[in-house]
């Protein structure tokens, strides 16, 4: 990226390979700015904006699948940015998590008298940030979608002014945040020190040069730091201690957005960087992944067991279902350049788990009722007798969490784990499977309270659950994928297929 | 190494001089302790009270106000020095920057920034004016009860 001004020259854009990154931050910028001079705008309106610019980007990234399956991978602007069939899965995984995350935060900011277009412009600047981490092929260029999906999120978190746990998640997740930022940063340094690039094509390249063996040690902390930064914001143990606090603080939809788009962008920069920059050094990263894949399974699944907040618990399930998508990059790691074989499944789980994660703090918002409250256990007994449907909702989601089969979450889980044990990591396979168990009774806890539990004493004298229009359509959408997905992956499957194909060229084995 | 040596050599003075200070002054210095010279240091003049106003959250905003147009400067100088060898290409990056940057600029005005003082809001003003309300209606007496100087004013 670093250029002498005298050797110049200017890299040419193809601006409609970049369109859903475009589309998004115009879309968010202009409704940023004409939100801000004319008076509040009739309800759903801001929403609905975000929802169709999600929608928009999610539709130009179809094209350019095509597009792609036609003429093949590229890199554009300089080799600083790659579009392949990667890039457009984690865009629109990250479109999906937008849209849908909007939908719900249409009627919880209304219900909470903090209606405005700030939350939505957020939104999309944090999507734009995670598109640029999916697309980046440039250690520098992830950095700065790192920094413009975490900035927007730490304002997400403590953006319910009014609650004293939002400002406190805020002020952690900012803390921690920057201090993993800075991290990846010096990771970066490093790794520029011992390669002499930061760009992915030339670290995958200055493998095989001499001089490159005296620096190796360099590369090593690099690489050390580089999962160290990553493995924050994926939220795995044992950097996992920010997540159950922000999850639990933040408003709902938030946290939702934050587990969905926030997840599969750190996960997709988590791959880019390892298994298409850094896989000459995969002897060395591996064995790291695999205790951080082992130890993330188990401190999720084991402490989710003891909690009684159900955002707490599934802040816990979110750091064990990013342990499942651990054992997909650790699979990465056995495989040559040419199969990798735990990307697609990974990138799938991705999908699946943003879908499923939204749709259950979507219920989760519902039933936390005026002030984002009630969100304890012990506010869910009962549900099924006041809202049947809600509780069918639920149970879907959790059950589909949990790994039960005709469910998406089965064909998520069965993919990481046929990964592992295709590139027989038997032992990480058995734990994982173990851990599934685990997390299970967790799931089965909620559903007891929903199901078979009565009503609180006391519970009648609240406000009543009403589920609104666009909350409940998200709620269905979801339920509909996971379904559908669950009786019928083949297709996602097949798309999922595809990702392996990124566009920086096989160098070695 | 060697291109390191002076500033080693600089490390290791001035963690010297440190400790021959510290050494220095608690083997030469005469000990006779008053309440000032115990207090811990701050310059100015010894706060009477605690600071009871709020800190106006204006002045945070117009801050960060000046922090934005810090970095734009920033980031517009290297381009004003190799503004010859960027060419087009730079300065429509540069304009597509500033376009980003004032839309920003924009947002934070409209949203009322830089209007300073008091905020004044529209209001309906139906319920405030009327034929009923009387200065004996709307203003309530308090603290005067039982004062002597009540009837003398």
């Amino acid at each position: 990226m670093i250029v002498a001004a005298g050797t110049f020259t200017a890299p040419s854009i193809d601006w409609f390979a970049l369109a859903p990154l475009l589309v998004l931050l115009v879309g968010g910028l202009v409704l940023l700015v004409t939100a801000s001079f004319t008076p509040q705008w009739p309800k759903h309106l801001y929403a609905y904006a975000t929802v169709a610019l999600g929608l928009a980007a999610m539709v130009v990234a179809f094209v350019q699948w095509h597009a792609i399956t036609r003429d093949g991978p590229k890199l554009l602007v300089g080799n600083a940015v790659s579009y392949d069939h990667f890039s457009m899965f984690g865009i629109i995984t990250i479109c999906i998590g937008l849209s849908l995350s909007a939908m719900v935060t249409d009627d919880f900011l209304r219900r909470e008298g903090m209606e405005g277009p700030e939350i939505y412009g957020l939104y999309l600047m944090a999507a734009v940030g995670g598109i640029v981490m999916v697309m980046s092929n440039d250690l520098i260029v992830l950095f700065l979608g790192l920094e413009t999906l975490s900035i927007s999120l730490y304002v997400l978190a403590a953006s319910n002014r009014r609650r004293a746990e939002s400002q406190e998640a805020g002020i952690k997740y900012f803390v921690l945040g920057g201090f993993s930022s800075a991290f990846f940063l010096y990771g970066i340094a490093l790794i520029y020190g011992g390669t002499g690039s930061t760009n992915f094509n030339r670290i995958l390249t200055a493998f095989d040069s001499v001089p490159l063996q005296r620096k190796d040690s360099l590369v090593l902390v690099g690489v050390a730091l580089l999962l160290v930064g990553l493995g924050f914001k994926v939220s795995a143990a044992p950097f996992h201690f920010w997540a159950p606090d922000v999850y639990q603080g933040s408003p709902t939809p938030v946290t939702a957005f934050m587990a969905s788009v926030g997840k599969a962008a750190a996960f997709a920069a988590l791959f880019r960087v390892f298994v298409v920059a850094l896989p000459n050094w995969k002897d060395d990263w591996r064995p790291v992944v695999w205790v951080l894949a082992i130890l993330t399974l188990l401190v999720g699944s084991i402490s989710a067991v003891v909690q009684t907040n159900v955002k707490r618990m599934l802040a816990y399930s979110s750091i064990s279902h990013a342990g499942f998508i651990l054992i997909g990059l650790e699979a990465a790691g056995h495989s040559g350049a040419s199969t990798r074989s735990g990307m697609p499944s990974s990138m799938m789980y991705l999908m699946i788990y943003s879908v499923l994660v939204i749709g259950t703090f979507a219920v989760v918002a519902v039933v936390g009722r005026t002030g984002d409250g009630a969100t304890d256990l012990g506010s869910f007994r009962g549900l099924s007798r006041q809202k049947p449907w809600l509780a069918t909702a639920l149970t879907v989601f959790l059950l589909a969490q949990a790994g039960v089969p005709l469910t998406s979450g089965f064909i998520a889980k069965f993919g990481v784990i046929e990964a592992a044990v295709d590139e027989h990591s038997y032992a990480l396979a058995t734990i994982a499977m173990v851990s599934a168990v685990i997390g299970a009774f967790l799931y089965l806890r909620i559903l007891i309270s929903v199901w078979l539990a009565d009503a609180e004493v006391g519970d009648e004298k609240r406000e009543a659950m009403h589920i609104p229009i666009s909350t409940g359509a998200a709620i269905l959408l979801c339920v509909g994928f996971t379904i559908y997905v669950g009786v019928n992956p083949e297709w996602l499957i097949q798309a999922s297929d595809r990702v392996v194909l990124v566009a920086v060229p096989v160098v070695g084995g | 190494m060697g291109q390191y040596l002076p500033v080693v050599c600089l490390m290791i003075l001035a963690i010297l001089f440190g400790v021959v200070s510290f050494v220095a002054s608690r083997l030469l210095a005469p000990r006779r302790p008053s309440a000032a010279k115990q207090a811990p240091y701050e310059c100015g003049i010894v706060p009477g009270r605690e600071l009871p106003e709020r800190f106006p959250v204006s002045f945070y905003i117009v801050a960060m106000l000046f922090v934005m147009f810090d970095i734009e400067i920033i980031f517009i100088y290297p381009y004003a020095v190799s503004r010859q060898e960027l060419g087009s290409f730079g300065f429509w990056e540069m304009i597509a920057f500033t376009a980003v940057f004032f839309a920003a600029f924009v947002y934070v005005v409209a949203r009322g920034a830089l209007d300073w003082g008091p905020v004044h809001k529209y209001r309906r003003l139906d319920s405030a004016v009327s034929a009923e309300r009387t200065l004996s209606s709307t203003i309530r007496r308090v603290g005067t009860e039982g004062r002597l100087d009540e009837k003398a004013a």
